[in-house]
């Protein structure tokens, strides 16, 4: 009977791999924007199940050669609800899997948007320029929505936000209007077909990575929560070729350049006590502006950014701890806050370390976080007037974007009679110091007996 | 997993906002019992002494000044 029922799982599970060829896609608009550093597309599949039973499951998947700069994926279903996406292996390679809320019936159709970010994906060319050059870049990708269905109509239009297209490769039917390129529609395309397309335009979008970002989270339960954020950010963008000049750099006012002056991070609403330095000290050429809902911080680094440069920072605030800290019963605590905060807009981040440093006695510490991450070995801190040294949770996650701006918890238990550990250490400190002086003066060092006292 | 949901926000025993205003109080006062110690210890001899006084008045000292200067640390943004 055992044997009869794991066949017959084997069976089903082999069954459902194999009739979700029965789903097409009815109609894929697809939009590429390539108008930033990143690549982000969006797709509006209309499904439909040819079979006969009901399909719960939808395979999406991408390119072999850009699944590798894959950085987030998400996917809706027409009500923009959050459709749940696994990442799975099989005979594709790398896949994802999408959950449908509601299982498509033999024959009826349905709608989901499903949308990628890439990094990594423009590539400079030419690979140097000078000062004065515009970049331009080249995107790689395919005239097809990649997909392991049938797709009977498409239709892809690409992004560039500029009317310099220097060429792009023509796919008929294809049209180029102000700034976008639309390819298709194009019918009946088999299942993974790929026919590679490539734009070359100019995209002077600032191209900043972030290299290495350390977060670092400080929890007081007196009523602040401090965050230093220590930050690499390399300029992705065509290298400068030949010398910087910087008589032209300020004759040059067009906004349009390759290089990077400033940009701004948003830092949120309640922050304080904001500090932006380097290893040289203060950087002055900061401004924070408080906005309704947010606080604007428009940073500037020390020396304009060019294609291959360098430069690394440190930026500090402060938040009241009552925005992020929770309280249960049992002396339960939760932290909720962001893991990754905005550095700028359409940022990439290539490797987050986010460290979060507990008060002082915390057991029982519980981390949840809103996708993968990897966990790094806990370690101990020692701030001011600390004995016992605070816990430090620790994780890491590469490749990162703007979406993962995501919220992480941690919940752990704490005895509030914690909080006077600093005050009585204080305390006692100054006692032992008071009798150390009481013992003192009763202590008689001379070699001759005072006056006083051989009169007596 | 506990959910978040059911908890209450955590609020810290003492507003920041009033941690100047005790620094200057809890200080001032432990000051002044400092103050009143070192003058009790230079001013008295062996027979005036009494251990007792030296004591206490030392251990008000340092209780109000080991939460001084907590508070100090604290307003001035050292967040222990």
């Amino acid at each position: 009977m055992l044997k009869l029922i794991i066949i017959a799982f084997l069976f089903t599970n082999f069954h459902t791999k194999t009739t979700n060829g029965a789903i097409i896609n009815k109609n894929v608009e697809r939009v590429i924007d390539l108008s930033t550093q990143l690549v982000k597309i969006s797709s509006a599949i209309t499904l439909e199940n040819t079979g006969k039973d009901a399909e719960s499951k939808y395979i999406i998947t991408l390119e072999p050669n850009s699944i590798r700069n894959l950085s987030f994926i998400s996917a809706k279903d027409s009500y923009k609800e959050e459709l749940k996406v696994t990442e799975t292996k099989n005979e594709l390679g790398q896949v994802f899997s999408v959950k449908l809320n509601h299982p498509l019936a033999a024959s009826r159709t349905s709608t989901i948007n499903v949308e990628f970010v890439l990094t990594n994906s423009l590539v400079p060319y030419p690979s140097s320029i000078v000062q004065k050059d515009k970049q331009l870049v080249r995107y790689f990708g395919n005239h097809y929505f990649y997909s392991p269905y049938l797709t009977t109509k498409q239709t892809t239009s690409v992004i560039v936000n500029t009317r310099s297209i220097e060429n792009y490769s023509k796919l008929k039917p294809v049209s180029q209007s102000d700034s976008s390129i639309t390819y298709g529609p194009y019918n009946d395309v088999a299942a993974l077909t790929v026919d590679p397309m490539i734009v070359h335009f100019e995209n002077n979008a600032p191209f900043l990575s972030v290299t290495r970002l350390e977060r670092l989270i400080e929890v007081s339960h007196w009523g602040n929560i401090a965050v230093e954020e220590n930050i690499d950010i390399l300029h992705t963008g065509a290298k400068l070729k030949g010398s910087f000049s910087r008589y032209d750099y300020q004759r040059d006012t067009s906004n349009n350049h390759h290089s990077i002056k400033s940009y701004k991070t948003i830092l949120p609403a309640a922050a304080h006590s904001v500090y932006y330095r380097d290893s040289n000290g203060n950087i002055s050429t900061s401004q924070v502006r408080a906005r309704k809902d947010w606080i604007e911080l428009e940073l500037r680094p020390r020396y304009p950014l060019f294609g291959g440069w360098r430069s690394s920072y440190m930026l500090g605030y402060s938040v009241p701890s009552y925005q992020y800290l929770y309280k249960g019963v049992n002396n339960q605590y939760a932290l909720r806050m962001r893991l990754i905060d905005n550095v700028f807009d359409d940022m990439h981040v290539e490797y987050l370390e986010t460290s979060v440093v507990l008060p002082v006695g915390v057991t029982n510490v519980k981390l949840s976080t809103p996708y993968e991450v990897e966990r790094l070995s806990d370690s101990i801190a020692y701030k001011y007037l600390d004995t016992k040294g605070r816990p430090i949770i620790r994780f890491a996650k590469r490749n990162l974007v703007e979406q993962h701006i995501q919220d992480l918890e941690i919940t752990y238990e704490w005895q509030p009679l914690l909080l006077l550990h600093e005050p009585v250490l204080l305390s006692i400190a100054l006692y032992l110091l008071f009798i150390v002086v009481i013992i003192y003066v009763r202590l008689d060092f001379s070699i001759s007996k005072p006056e006083h006292v051989k009169t007596q | 997993m506990v959910d978040i949901e059911t908890m209450s926000r955590y609020v810290s025993p003492i507003n920041p906002a009033v941690f100047p205003h005790l620094t200057f109080v809890l200080l001032g006062i432990g000051i002044f019992f400092t103050a009143w110690f070192f003058v009790y210890e230079v001013t008295s001899n062996k027979q005036t002494r009494d251990i007792k006084k030296e004591l206490l008045v030392s251990l008000v000292a340092s209780i109000f000044s080991g939460f001084g200067i907590l508070f100090l640390l604290l307003s001035v943004g050292i967040y222990v």
